[in-house]
């Protein structure tokens, strides 16, 4: 019997199991895309020490170990992204593979273990480097395995008696990493020399201490040196209390215990994700999204991605994606990519599991190559994370269809909101230090809409849980700008549906007291990355406004300052002031003291038909602004009162059956619509970058449905 | 014996059937994309999302230039069950494709959830 991976045909000339670029000083591609290794022989010598039992009151005691060490780096660190939740704290096994990891960004911690891996591998024999009790070893390189320059690792093996039994690691996002644009985030970037400065598992520090000349070195490359080396030394503390703590459970249970138990944990989520795999129907599922920026120029790219489900086994295939461009940073790496599916998958699709890197043992990843998904060496990387997220977003939409029959239908919804306008501030605060990275709003994001009901607002951060828009105080006291309004307010900006998708975080902030350097970066200007599920509409698009030369400080002064919302000034225009829409991409630009900037990340995708939404929940969102009459009538088809806002059941009755009939009247058979739409092309100039139409792989693809390549 | 597998869509494992969930319609076999048994409209997307500035571009509304709706229906009630926001002219997506047979089997051996 032919299986159902076989009935998928992958391109010949392109890699798919493994980067497109190959070794290279610091990094070995080949580690990356290794699963779990094989339990090293303390590892092996521990495996089965621990009963059932004690296995799962020690992997609660080491969860309480990166928890706590979660805490101590956010109350250590005063970098307002680490403060925000943008950050993971983790156990690996003495082999370097993930083993506990905290709340958090999930997928920082799949990343880690590229920098153990390459250690162990070829430095820890190295007498010009070598690997010792106290050793600190950093990493932000794309290609070693980090997600962006940007996003740093801080990894200490832990040592008992001269035996490494685990490694303590901790990942986040910095303000600065030395970029040509402040903040890293280059949006004009044509290679990775102009992101910053990129180090692969390079040893900091000694004897427990990092090493004055290399906090100097860093500290000289940023915009931000004093954040910068309170934060590295809260990373290094952070460590260190890991270290202690595990070093406690080493004494009690004895070293081959940890680490045994450590990798045993691993196998125990292998096996919890392959038996979860088996209660779900298997098939061939697809998901496919367009990005509309390559970063400093507009055009299609596209991101198709097909699941194969078989068994307890799984295979994600990124295939028939856009060709590397070279002309801008949206480009992102094979292990980002299957890093980030942490994102979906253990948030939602092995809700409840151990999160380890055991809950992608039962998972195949081929990502094409070279792409835009899986890109060559040199072309810049700092924006891959659009590529990376536009696959999750797709895989998020596959899962919940593989989900809704299944024992695990509560997981099912549209995914978060991911329509990025991400704006990178720089200058002096109030305090009188220079700062530089990225609002908090994107840790509002709002998320898609649920089997049963409607997205919450402003739930947390795309890429994690557990996260926070921070008080808009420490804000002002930490950037150098001041937040002048924060709400839920986006007036018909989100997904319609049965059930409504929830509201991003929107925030107004203003250049204050000091003039401000602000560029920012993002995707879904035109389109969108925030799908709506079984017939709900999308998450609209999210370009930038910044609003120039205004009166919002006449108007503070005054005490008449309107209220400001999305609508209020994206459609009213309460303010007096130059407004400019414009692409997310934008250079860095110097604004005045009084620059009002609008931002958000879009909102979550409704799920359902429109004509099922409760005409209650339909003024319910009137009622506190979410839509305008407009789409209560025109959207959802619903009858009321003007003056009570009561609703008129019979007559929305009516609207809907008429609305369904007129349906049934306009839509064309297959046969008869097909034809038309794919004799459809888009204009030539938005093609630019995407590769042959329709198919960037197949020339003359045309067939009625894409991925069908026999 | 019909097996619910999303908000809309049901299978008739006896006949092998994509069926409305809604009003009980056969849509085509269940061994071809459901899509195939609905009807389908495209639709400019700024009839649904309409611009929130008045930007000719950079509006919060989609670009129709960029992206249409294909819209596909129940042809025997008229609901919705499911969407596509793509550019203009490209190829549709067959987004569940469930193993029939297997499917068969699981209900056959009484293990379905």
């Amino acid at each position: 019997m032919t299986s159902l991976r076989d009935q998928i045909k992958l391109h010949e000339g392109l890699v798919y199991d493994r980067h497109a670029y190959g070794k290279g000083p610091g990094w070995d591609p080949e580690l990356i895309v290794e699963k779990a290794a094989k339990p090293s022989p303390i590892e092996a010598a521990g495996y089965d020490l621990l009963s059932d039992v004690e296995l799962e009151i020690f992997y609660h005691k080491m969860l309480t170990i990166v928890e706590e060490a979660r805490e101590v780096w956010q109350n250590l660190s005063i970098s307002d992204i680490i403060l925000a939740g943008d950050m993971s704290t983790a156990i690996f096994t003495p082999s370097g593979d993930l083993a506990v990891a905290s709340t958090g960004i999930h997928f920082h911690a799949l990343l880690n273990y590229a920098q153990s891996k390459f250690i162990l591998k070829y430095y820890r024999d190295d007498p010009t480097v070598g690997l010792n009790e106290g050793d600190i070893f950093f990493f932000n390189n794309p290609l070693a395995g980090s997600t962006h320059a940007p996003d740093m690792f801080t990894a200490m093996p832990v040592f008992h008696e001269g035996e490494l039994v685990a490694w303590a690691e901790v990942g986040g996002h910095q303000g600065d990493c030395g970029s040509v644009s402040p903040g890293g985030f280059n949006p004009y970037a044509t290679s990775r020399f102009e992101e910053g400065f990129h180090m692969a598992g390079v040893k900091i520090g000694e004897k427990f201490r990092i090493r004055k000349d290399m906090l100097d070195y860093l500290c000289g490359s940023v915009r931000n040196p004093f954040v910068f080396a309170v934060e590295l030394r809260s990373r290094v503390a952070t460590c260190l209390r890991m270290r202690d703590r595990i070093l406690r459970e080493v004494e009690r249970r004895g070293p081959a215990a940890v680490s045994g138990g450590l990798r045993r944990l691993i196998d125990r989520s292998s096996e919890l994700a392959s038996e979860r795999l088996e209660q779900i129907n298997d098939g061939i599922y697809r998901s496919i999204l367009f990005n509309d920026t390559i970063g400093a120029e507009k055009g299609l790219v596209r991101i198709p991605v097909t699941v194969i489900k078989e068994g307890g086994e799984m295979t994600i295939l990124v295939q028939g994606v856009s060709p590397p461009n070279g002309k801008g940073p949206v480009h992102a790496t094979w292990h980002l990519v299957r890093a980030s599916q942490a994102v979906y998958l253990f948030a939602y699709f092995f809700r409840g599991l151990m999160p380890n890197v055991g809950l992608f043992e039962p998972l195949t990843f081929l990502i094409e190559g070279p792409s835009v998904a899986n890109s060559p060496e040199d072309v810049a990387h700092t924006e891959g994370t659009i590529i990376s997220a536009a696959v999750v977003q797709c895989f998020h939409i596959i899962g919940s269809k593989m989900l809704f029959d299944s024992p695990f239908r509560e997981n099912v919804s549209a995914p978060f909101s991911r329509n990025m306008v991400a704006l990178v501030f720089y200058g002096s605060n109030l305090f009188g230090y220079r700062a530089t990275g990225l609002t908090s709003t994107g840790n509002g994001a709002g998320q898609g809409a649920r089997f049963d009901g409607d997205g919450e607002h402003s739930t947390g951060f795309y890429w994690a849980s557990m996260t926070d828009a921070g008080e808009v105080e420490e804000f002002d006291a930490r950037y150098p700008f001041t937040i002048i309004a924060r709400g839920l307010l986006g007036t018909d900006y989100h997904g319609f549906g049965m059930y409504r998708g929830g509201s991003a975080l929107i925030e107004v902030s203003m250049a204050y007291p000091n003039p401000v350097v602000m560029t920012s970066w993002g995707t879904s200007d035109v389109i969108s990355h925030n799908p709506g599920l079984f017939g709900g509409y999308w998450g609209p698009p999210n370009p930038r406004l910044t609003i120039t030369k205004n009166d919002a400080l006449k108007l503070m002064a005054e005490g008449t300052l309107p209220e400001l919302t999305h609508h209020s000034l994206a459609a009213e225009q309460r303010l007096d002031g130059e407004y400019a829409f414009e692409s997310s991409s934008v250079n860095p630009k110097e604004f005045e003291v009084g620059d009002v900037f609008l931002c958000d990340t879009g909102s979550g995708g409704g799920y359902g038909d429109v004509l099922e939404r409760d005409p209650e929940s339909v003024m319910t969102d009137l009622r506190e602004g979410m839509i305008s009459a407009d789409v209560v009538g025109r959207v959802y088809k619903v009858a009321w009162d003007e003056e009570t806002l009561a609703v008129d059941y019979a007559a929305t009755e009516a609207l809907r059956s008429e609305e369904r009939r007129a349906r049934i009247a306009r839509g064309k058979r297959f046969d008869d619509f097909i034809g038309g739409w794919l004799a459809q092309k888009p204009k030539e100039h938005l093609l630019t970058y995407y590769g042959d139409w329709p198919d960037p792989r197949v020339p003359g693809y045309d067939k009625p449905f894409w991925g069908e390549h026999d | 014996m019909r097996v619910r597998i999303t908000e809309y869509l049901d299978i008739d494992l006896e006949r092998e059937l994509w069926c409305c969930n809604r009003c009980g319609g056969d849509l085509i076999s269940a061994r071809e994309p459901y899509k195939r048994g609905c009807l389908l409209y495209e639709r400019n997307p700024r009839e649904i999302h309409q611009p929130i500035s008045d930007h000719p571009v950079f509006n919060y509304s989609f670009d129709p230039d960029w992206v249409r709706i294909i819209e596909f229906y129940c042809p025997h009630c008229g609901v919705m069950m499911e969407n596509e926001y793509l550019p203009p002219g490209h190829p549709l997506t067959n987004d569940i494709q469930p193993d029939i047979d297997a499917l068969k089997r699981k209900h056959a051996n009484g293990d379905a959830s």
